[in-house]
This record gives C-alpha cells, structure tokens and sequence, in this order.
C-alpha cells in the first residue's frame, strides 16, 4: 500500500473490458533441415544421446521393479519410481539452453530432468569445472568410485558421475548425490544447477519463485525453472507461486537493477495426466494448460502451448523465453505437451486409458521420430545412433552393478553410527552474514528514526525504586525484536523480509516501523496475502544461500502455508544430505481478542514436526537475544510472538536490555523467579500469569514457586527444569495452547521419565480448554488463569490451606471431557 | 535526609523481637546516643540508643508489638521531611534495585503437614508420590501407616517429613537395618537424645541375627492386638480370684449325660448360666464405663471369648438373661460354630455389644490368669479349671473338693474393690447352688 499509488475512482470505475492476447499453440514448425543453421552435428546428436540416456535409465528403472532384473543383472528396489518413458523430449529440450548457473526445480517425476539438466551442464563445462565439480562433491567420493577402471575423456567420466550418482541416490546408497536421504523423488544436484524434486505435487510452484527472488535480489546470473506437472495446475501453492512471481511491484516499484520481472519460467510437464486424473476432459477445465498465463497478469506470462514431443520445438521456446526474461519481462508459462507410457508408477496398471491411446502415442514416439528425422536429414546413420544405443546399455549395466555392491555403494550405516541422521537434521550453523559483500541500506543505522527513537527509552522497565515506567518510556518487546532484525540487515547483504503489510505499515505488530524507512524494496517489501507463497518462496530462497524472514501475521494462518512448513521446510537439510542450509525464520504471532481464528498457540504443531526449531519468546531480552540466535543460525525457525505483550518492558534481566549485540542459545529455559515449593513452567505469554499465581502461592499460602520460562520449545534442555524439580518435587506446566496435545504435554511426560523419583504429584498440564476461542469478554473461561493455576495445584499436586477452587480439575471430569473429545 | 530507625538484629537466630517502650515521644528532639526504645527477644531485654540527631518523626510500632529485625520502626530527620518512603515496613536499602518479582513479603511458610497414623484395611492400597516414597524408604519410615495429606488422600513428602520430624533420630545402622528388615523403630531410643540405636530395634539380636522370619500381622491380629494394648493402657485393671466349690457343677454335668436325649450342657454353659444370674443382682458389673459416665444394661448381653484358628474372637448373645440354660448353651454353640467358620456377624465381634464378657480356659487346665477387659466393657470373668482343693467337709472332716477358680478383672476406674469381691462371691454362690431345667 504505498502511497505513491493512487487508485482513482474515476479510472478505475470506468466500463470497459479486458482484452486477452493471444496463446500460441504448437506453432513450431521446422524441419531439422530448417535447423541446420543452429545446431552442429554433433549437438544434433547429443540431443539424441541425452534422450536416449533418459530411456533408457527409465527402463532400467521400470524393469528392475516389475521383473526384478536389467540385462541379467538381479535387484529389488522397494522404494518408488516414477518414471517418465515418454517425456524425454520434454526434458531434455528444457534443459538444452540452461547453462550451469540456471536452476532447475522438479517434481516425483524428475530422473529425465536431472539427467537432461546434468548432461546439459556437462556439455557446457570446461574439464577444469567438471573436475572441480567431481572432486569437491562428498570430498570425491562419487568421482572415486567412478573413475575405477574408467578410460576415455573427462566428460564421459562426468556422464558415469552423473548417472551413478543418480542411480545410487534412488537406490539410498550413501554414495548417492544426497547420501542417499532423498531417494527418486527428491533426488538433486546443486552444481549441475539441479535444486530439489519435490514430491509433494507443485511443491516447487512456489519454492522455485524463491529461488527467482534470490537471483533478483541478490543479482546473481541466470534463471530458475520450475517444472511442474499439469495437474498441479489445481494446487493452491501453485497458484500462490504463480501471484507471488507476477507482482506488480517488480515493475512498478523495484528500483534501478532490481526493477522488472522474475527470472522464472513455470514449465508446466503437461503429460496429460494427474495420476489417474485426465486433467484436460475430466479433473481440470483450463483445456490447454497455457491458457492459465492470461489469468495471471497482463502478459498472459508470455505463456504458449509448446508440442513436448519434439525436442527442436522445446529447445526453440526456451531460447526464446530465455531472451524475455533477460529483458527483465518475466515470469513465463510453458505448457509443454508430453505423454508418458509408462504409468504414474510401477503398480498402476493404466486402467484409466486405453491399449490404442498409449500405442498411438508410441507410434510418434520423441526418440524414434527424431532419430528417424536425423537420418533422413542425414545427419546421423541409423548405426551411429544404434552406437549410442550400445553405449548407453554398458553405461547401465555399469552403473548399476556399481550402485548394488553392497560394497562399493554402502547404505548408511546406523548400526556404526545409530546418530548419522540425527546429526543432519540440523546444520547448526553460525554464520554473520550469507554473503560477503556490502549490504544494500538507505541510510547510516543511527540516522533512522526507529533507532533514534528506541534510542531514548528506559531499557529496564522499573526505575531505581523499583517503580515501573510509563508504558511509552519502556523499552518494549517490539524493540527488543526490531532491534536484532535491523542488525542483521545491516550485516547480512542477502537478508530480506517480507510478509503481510511488513512495508510502509511497519508490520501489522509495529516491529518493523522505521524498517521501511531503512531498506529498499529488494529487501523488505510486502507479498501477497497468501502464506503458502510467503513460506515456499523464502525456502526457495535460503536453498540458494540466502537468509530470509518470512512473516505470516498470525499463528492461526500456519494451515495455510501446512506444506511449507511441515513437509518442505524442515526437512530439506537432512533430504540433501546436508548439502542444503535452510537460515529462514518464520516470524507468527499469537493473538488473543480475535476470537476462534486469529488467537490459537500452534507451537505444538510445529513442535511435532522434526527439522524445525521452535521458540516463543516473551520478554525484551530474551526477544532480541533469540532473534539474534535465530538470525544468526542456518535452520528453519518458527518464531513464535504474544500479540498480549508486545508493548511489555523488561522486567527480570540486570541492566536492562542491552543495546549491543548478544545471543541467546535456543533451547536453554530461563528461571525467572526462585522458589522450593513448587515448579512452573510456561511457555509463552502466559508466564505472566504464572508469575501471579506465584505471587498468590506466597502471599496466601506461604509456598514459594520457581517459575522457568521454556523461552524455546525445540530445542529443550530439560536439566534445569529437573534441577528445580529436585528441589520442589512439583511442577505445573502451563501455556496457551489448547490442552490436549499440547507440547506440555510432551514436556510433562518426558520430565516424568526423567525425574520420576523427584515427584511429589504427577505433572499437571494447565492449558486451554479444547474449544474455539471464544470473544475477548470471555476469554478467562478459556485460556489459563492465575485461578487455573491455583485450582491446579490444589486438585492435583498439594491441597493450600482455606482455598475454593473455581474451576473444575478432578479426574472425574478430566474422564468425562476425554470421552466427549472437549 | 531523614534516616530510618531499624529494628537491630540480636544474633543469627533471631527472626523478630518485641518492641517494648519508646523513651521518645514523635516530635522529640533526639540526640546520638539518647536512649531512644526498648525491646526484648525471648532471652533478654535491651535499649537501644539513637544514632542520628533529629527529630523524631514517627513511629510505627507500639509496645507489645513483634517486629521483624531490620524492619524499620521510626524514622529520625529534619522538621517538615517525608517519612513516605520508609513506611513500607522494610528497611530501605540505598542503592535498591528492587523489582516487582522480588517483594520480601513475609509470610509463613508453607504450613508443616500433621502426623496422622492410619490403619489400612487388609489389601488397601497405599497412595504415595514417588518422591515421598523414595525419602521414606531411605529414612526408613513406615509410610504405610502414614494418612496422606496430598490429593485423593495420597502421602506426599510433607507427610514423610511431618513424620520425620516427630519421631526420633535413628543411628545409620539401625536405619539400614530397619530398611532391610522393614523393623520399626523404638518410640526413643538409647542413644544420645534418644536417638535409636541398632539394638533398641526390637527383632535384632547379634545371637540369632537374621535367623528368623518376619510376617506382616493379618488384619484380626493387629486388631486383637490394638484392642488389647488399648484396654491396658486405657483403663485401670486388676484381678481377682476366688474359688467356687465345684462338685454340684461336676453332678449336673453327670445328670447331662446320663440323661438320654438331653442337651449338651457343658461345664461352661453352666457356668455362664451363673454369671448372668449374678449379673442380675450387680448391675455395676454389667455396664460400660465411657469416661465421664457409665452405661447400665438392663439385659445381660453375654461376650463368650472363642478361640479360633484365626485368633481370639469374642461373639456375644443378646437378652442372654432371657434365655433358659438350653438356648444358652444352643447359642453358644452356634455362635462358636460360625466364628470358626469365619461367618459370624461382625456386628456380634464388637465389643460393643456385650455387657459383660467370660473367657474359659478350664478346658486347659490353666489354673488362674488374668483376662482382660473388653473396654468398654467393666469386667470380664476369667474361668480356670477345676482342681481338688483340702476343704472342710463339715463335722471336723476335712477332704478333697474340686474347686473351679474365677478370676475377675474389673476396671477399678468403674468399680471399686468391694463390689467386685462381692460379685465375684456371688458367681461363686450362684455355681455351687445352680439348678438346672433340661
């Protein structure tokens, strides 16, 4: 919402109508004659071989899983295989033009892509490259293993690493391209400019935008595919994917170099098929999948139909597509029209299409038409390319002998190292900044006015007679935040931050006021409101090595982006193998007043998800400190805020906050009040509320609790909280999320595992009930209370003296709302 | 700057004093070393000087008051100067960073749980927190006779302290030896202030050390054995005894068996026969003694101690007075039968419900002993078996007679010697001139 945009009523109300462009369909039409002029022989037969290729590790693929064996050789692949016989052409012309430096993002689909895009960098690199390539990888663990016995040129040898690597990472071998932690459907290779397949059906439709915002922003060469199937066409991160890259803003509002379109083409894998689904005549109505560019933006996204079973045809849209986006007239849809003959997978008997379909494609067959066309032009006899066919078959054989020997190809071993894949959940990185070179800012940190202005406030909450300062003097939270943020932005040249209302507005919270003021907006700018787009795009973002601080408002909207951040972002650092650092931190915001949709405390669910780190924060130090952690770490965090406190000052730590730079290592709780009576241990804002319970404790019933903020929930280090309970023997543990399942939950039990013989009553959950939230005026009926805390502790753990519990915490009615499901 | 007057600190040990006089009046002028108040600890009284000169501005306490020590009592400064600051009721620390998480209220602590000694029915389960039974093992307490003041009844540490702190102090050994033996301790001990020594437990012996076997006490015994100890304890029992001249017993006793059809009246049936007679004529004997006052029977409800493979059990016949010496010994029968079958009435085991108890154990050729009381019952008859005795058979012939001995305990807190000897006389006279109808 700047303010340099008007919106004019009297334009905007004006009838007229909207005219649509032209789509082309099919509209190549040269012959390899035609063609001559463009390609050499040779490159007119690496087309041929990379086709080829594809075929035949696809059938290799296809034979081990029904048969059991390829050319005699006999092996069980438990694991999937989607297989693309058919789609070649499709692949191996996209990846044609790529050059090293442009990223391809795929699908559960994407052998054929990872070997076209590998060959096609093959062909580009210099030996010194490919060898530079080979040796750093794994510390040459492939290239070792590959050059046994190898003779011939280096490219060749690069074939052979291309193809085990592959090979053994869809097999999980360890010497796989990602040690075998990603399989066939997530099989990639950063060097050859192959980023991860996704297996989530258009998980790349907005992981692959991320990538595009890296390169823009960050001005690096080359563009970004996403190959997509045609039936994720109806997913809604697809779509957000879609919005995201065709902001306005590119054009209208991006400044200087950064001004114009996102280096991106969707190359929608149009195979015809969602699974079973005919996405054009049954599961889709857009007939031709291009015809989605014109409901995009004004361009159409320069979209065409693109027939997928001539190579010649894909390679001549790309070249062409690829001088658009170099003009900066970004993004771009591919419809490339393909068809597969194998099916979705090896159990899918094709009982949705019939004998005549497949055979009437197979009868215009990619590789045999085109080789048919290369002999008729002359340019290859039919024994050359039966040559190729020969060498290809050796080159199977090789690679799968190779990638079978127990030997040669280990799996992980968890016996020798039971933690190999725990260790990798993690990269547990400190880095001060993603990239060093100057970071792009608008004016000296001191001059802006934010900081100026935090400048003058009291950085403790209480005065030296232990009076509190007024609300607007307190150094509060919302600095606290700001501070760390503005810090690293002036650090890290690659950070950047963006959300709903994050520019301009400042953040619907106020952290980021003052923030517009200092960035330009390359680094903080506002997204659409569509949190799958927010979330998959800054994954897209930090694979490629930036750092990112996506924001999504509210907790309460951490559904809508569920894939994000519960299948892509947490688990992209072990699914490489450790090749992927993932420095994104998911900034949300519990609520409260808002009711139903907008208040809830979903730490939980994000605490059940393993790869993420999760923590919450409620306090100005210990706000600024984990963001600094946060920001200064390479793992996905989920950053969890309390709307209830953001304007809270800083009442437990000496001194005050401090202005200069600190971290608070995640995963360490905080006492912030001392007793032996009884433990409490919060999460989130609701520590407040346990700090008045325990100053009830004291002053009514002479029992003096130790109240510990978790401060982060994943990691936890649960020794200080035992040390506690040995001295209390009781513990209440209290948030507000919703009750059952609530990560206290899990606290609960594992302190009762841990220190079982140190209780004195079981470990009470004090949570929220398991309801809607109800409106503002009755929310005392729903989230924890200092009353709850109370009546907790009397029921369950020590009866106090003279006390009248208000609320209910019997068993009896414990047993009751479990059987209900309230 | 107006200084506060504090209430000094007299040792370690001293949480607070007593503020007994002020030698100053508010407004006074006060010099260094002017005698300013009084107050005194538990062990001494003292005065305490000014140290400030000024004037008095206030005073916060009055005598008889406790105050805390470092609490402020007063405040000494200039005319016109604000004592707001020093009213808190703390002493005021100059550089005080104090923060709201830290008020120094003061406040008991959390109050100390009260022992409760609980009785658990056989197969009750003991509710105990880990951390009280982990403290209670390596203390060695019997946490299962401890009630729980936790929730739902449940021992909690403050229990296992509360009992801790009650009982006394135990030598390393003898706890050790008392966990592995599960012993409980003496009341006191022979140690040093009564701590319990290894040889103050009572089954340990360095003769026969672990030659022996420890069985938990059914249920029946520890009630036999907690409704002994208390009659002993709670009441003020002796015994007499006195024979009775046997010989018309030993007839009827004859006469029964001869008698074809007749009951089984036996010896005891008889003698009981008797008591209730007796029982009639001394109604001081056929009471309850309740403390401050005593319950008289109008009907002679009869306790008859039995013997039986789980321990002594005394049912009682109702209205025994009633009864013609056929349904008495009928009765006696059936409920010795249903005792020994374990499917008596527990209503009828209560020692409650009878008037007056007699315990036989002529059968045994036990020749005198001293029963005890079935409180709150005030007397119970002891009946021995019959032995000759040299008697004056009258007209200067002395000979043999079998004599049965009584021994009757009596609560001398009910009853006084005399009554007692004469009921015990008239038992004797109501054996020797027994009439029987069968």
């Amino acid at each position: 919402m700047p303010k340099s945009q008007f919106i004019d009523p009297v334009k905007v109300r004006k009838a007229g109508v909207v005219k649509i462009q032209d789509i082309p369909v099919n509209q190549y039409d040269k012959s390899i004659e035609d063609e001559k002029v463009n390609f050499s022989k040779e490159q007119f037969i690496d087309i041929y071989h990379d086709m080829a290729l594809i075929r035949e590790f696809e059938t290799m693929l296809n034979l081990i899983k029904i048969k059991g064996e390829y050319e005699g050789i006999e092996y069980n692949h438990p694991g999937p295989a989607h297989l693309s016989i058919g789609q070649e052409s499709a692949a191996v012309g996209m990846a044609y033009n790529l050059g090293v430096e442009d990223f391809i993002f795929g699908s559960h689909r994407s052998h054929g892509e990872i070997l076209a895009k590998g060959m096609s960098a093959i062909h580009k690199m210099d030996d010194e490259a490919l060898t530079e390539v080979m040796k750093n990888f794994f510390d040459g663990t492939i290239l070792k293993i590959v050059s046994e016995n190898h003779k011939g040129d280096l490219k060749s040898l690069a074939r052979r690493f291309l193809v085990y690597g592959t090979l053994a990472e869809i097999f999980a071998r360890e010497t796989g391209f990602n040690k075998g932690l990603g399989g066939s459907m997530h099989a990639f290779f950063t060097p050859f400019g192959v980023y991860p397949n996704n297996a989530i059906v258009g998980g790349s439709g907005d992981i692959a935008v991320g990538a595009a915002l890296f390169k823009k922003v960050n001005q690096k060469d080359g563009i970004v595919v996403a190959n997509i199937g045609d039936a994720s066409m109806a997913c809604g991160p697809v779509w957000e994917g879609l919005s995201f890259a065709t902001m306005d803003q590119f054009e209208q509002l991006w400044e200087g170099a950064y001004k114009g379109g996102l280096p991106i083409i969707f190359n929608i894998m149009n195979n015809q098929y969602g699974m079973g689904g005919q996405t054009c005549g049954e599961t889709m109505g857009y007939d031709v999948a291009a015809r989605i560019g014109a409901g995009v933006n004004r361009d159409n996204m320069h979209a065409e139909r693109v027939d997928g079973y001539n190579p010649l045809a894909v390679i001549d849209a790309y070249k062409r597509k690829m001088e658009l986006i170099k003009d900066k007239k970004g993004p771009v849809l591919l419809d490339v029209l393909t068809y597969r003959y194998s099916g979705h997978s090896p159990s899918d008997a094709s009982s949705y299409r019939s004998k005549e379909e497949i055979e009437a494609w197979e009868a215009q067959d990619c590789i045999a038409s085109y080789a048919a066309e290369l002999e008729k032009a002359g340019v290859a006899s039919v024994k050359e390319l039966e040559a190729i066919s020969t060498d290809i078959k050796e080159l199977m054989k090789y690679a799968m002998k190779l990638a079978i020997d127990e030997e040669v190809s280990p799996r992980m071993d968890l016996v020798k190292h039971p933690e190999i894949i725990g260790d990798m959940m993690f990269s547990e990185g400190s880095v001060d900044k993603m990239e060093d070179r100057p970071v792009e800012v608008n004016h000296p940190m001191e001059e802006n006015p934010r900081v100026q202005q935090i400048a003058k406030k009291e950085r403790f909450a209480f005065d030296a007679n232990g009076k509190a300062f007024s609300k607007i003097k307190q150094y509060q939270l919302r600095d606290g935040l700001f501070e760390a943020i503005v810090d690293r932005f002036y650090k890290d040249p690659t950070l950047v931050a963006y959300g709903e209302e994050n520019r301009d507005w400042g953040g619907a919270f106020a952290v980021y006021r003052g923030l517009t003021e200092a960035l330009p907006y390359n680094r903080l700018f506002n997204s659409p409101i569509s949190e799958a787009s927010i979330i998959g795009t800054a994954i897209g973002y930090a694979m490629c090595g930036g750092r990112v601080i996506p924001e999504i408002m509210y907790c309460d909207f951490l559904g809508r982006c569920g894939d994000e951040v519960f299948n892509q972002l947490p688990k992209w650092q072990a699914m490489s193998g450790n090749v992927i650092k993932m420095p994104v931190v998911i900034r949300v915001s519990v609520g409260s007043k808002y009711g139903a949709q907008h208040s809830q405390d979903w730490t939980s669910l994000v605490a059940h998800v393993p790869g993420l780190k999760v923590c919450f924060p409620v306090t100005p130090y210990d706000a600024k400190g984990l963001m600094n952690a946060a920001l200064q770490g390479t793992d996905p965090v989920v950053f969890f805020e309390s709307q209830r406190i953001y304007d809270i000052g800083e009442q437990f730590h000496e001194g005050g906050v401090p202005e200069e730079y600190y971290e608070i290592p995640f995963g360490e709780p905080d006492v912030k009040k001392e007793g032996k009576d009884v433990t409490i241990l919060s999460i989130g804002a609701t520590l407040y509320r346990a700090l008045e319970a325990a100053k009830e404790l004291e002053e009514k019933y002479g029992m003096t609790a130790e109240v510990i903020d978790a401060r982060s929930i994943v990691p936890f280090n649960y020794e200080p909280v035992i040390e506690s309970l040995k001295k209390t023997g009781r513990i209440i543990l209290t948030s507000d999320a919703n009750e059952r399942g609530s990560f206290l939950k899990d606290m609960a039990q594992r302190l009762t595992e841990l220190a079982f013989d140190e209780l004195d009553a079981p470990p009470v959950v004090v949570g929220s009930r398991n309801w809607i939230t109800p409106a503002y005026e009755l929310e005392d009926y729903f989230f924890p209370t200092k009353e709850w805390i109370l009546d907790a502790i009397h029921e369950k753990i020590v009866p106090l003296k003279g006390h009248t519990v208000s609320n209910n915490f019997t068993n009896a009615e414990n047993i009751r709302r479990s059987k209900l499901g309230i | 700057m107006a200084n506060a007057i504090i209430m000094p600190r007299q040792g370690q040990s001293v949480e607070s004093c007593i503020f007994t006089q002020w030698y100053k009046n508010v407004g006074d002028e006060v010099k260094t070393g002017d005698i300013l108040f009084a107050y005194e600890t538990d062990k001494a009284s003292f005065e305490q000087e000014a140290e400030a000169d000024g004037i008095l501005l206030a005073a916060f306490c009055e005598e008889g008051d406790e105050i805390p020590v470092l609490q402020n009592i007063g405040v000494i400064g200039q005319a016109g100067e604000s004592i707001d600051e020093f009213q808190s009721g703390e002493a005021v620390e100059a550089s005080s960073t104090e923060t709201v998480k830290e008020e120094k209220v003061e406040v008991e602590a959390e109050p100390v749980a009260e022992v409760v000694l609980k009785e658990r029915a056989e197969g009750e389960k003991v509710k105990i927190s880990p951390r009280a039974k982990k403290l209670a093992k390596a203390k060695a307490v019997p946490y299962a006779s401890l009630e729980g003041s936790g929730p739902e009844g449940r021992i909690i540490v403050r229990d296992v302290e509360a009992y801790l702190a009650s009982t006394p102090k135990t030598t390393p050994l003898a706890k050790e030896i008392m966990k592995q033996e599960d012993l409980q301790p003496a009341e006191t001990g022979t140690g040093l202030a009564g701590t319990v020594k290894a040889s103050d437990l009572t089954a340990t012996n360095p003769v026969y050390s672990g030659d022996f076997e420890v069985k938990k006490l059914p249920n029946i015994r520890k009630l036999i054995a907690k409704a002994m100890h208390a009659s002993l304890q709670n009441s003020a029992q002796l015994t007499h005894h006195l024979g009775a001249d046997a010989r018309q017993l030993q007839a009827l006793r004859k006469k029964v068996k001869a008698t074809e059809g007749a009951p089984n009246i036996t010896i005891n049936d008889m003698v009981c026969f008797a008591v209730i007679k007796a029982l009639k004529q001394f109604p001081d004997a056929n009471a309850h003694f309740l403390g401050d006052s005593v319950k008289y029977f109008n009907k002679v409800h009869l306790g008859l101690a039995v013997d039986t493979d789980r321990g002594l059990m005394v049912p009682v016949i109702k209205n025994a007075d009633d009864l013609s010496i056929t349904g008495l010994s009928n009765q006696f029968k059936e409920v010795a039968e249903s005792c020994r079958a374990g499917s008596i009435d527990p209503e009828l085991l209560s020692s409650e419900a009878a008037s007056f108890t007699v315990s036989n154990l002529g059968n045994y050729g036990v020749e005198m002993f001293t029963p005890v009381i079935n409180l709150p019952q005030v007397a119970i008859l002891g009946v021995n078996t019959i032995v000759p005795r040299p008697a004056d058979l009258g007209g200067g012939v002395y000979g043999f007679v079998p004599y049965m001995g009584l021994s009757l305990t009596y609560d001398h807190q009910a009853i006084d010697g005399g009554l007692a000897t004469r009921f015990l006389k008239q038992i004797a006279i109501e054996i020797e001139n027994l009439t029987i109808d069968f």
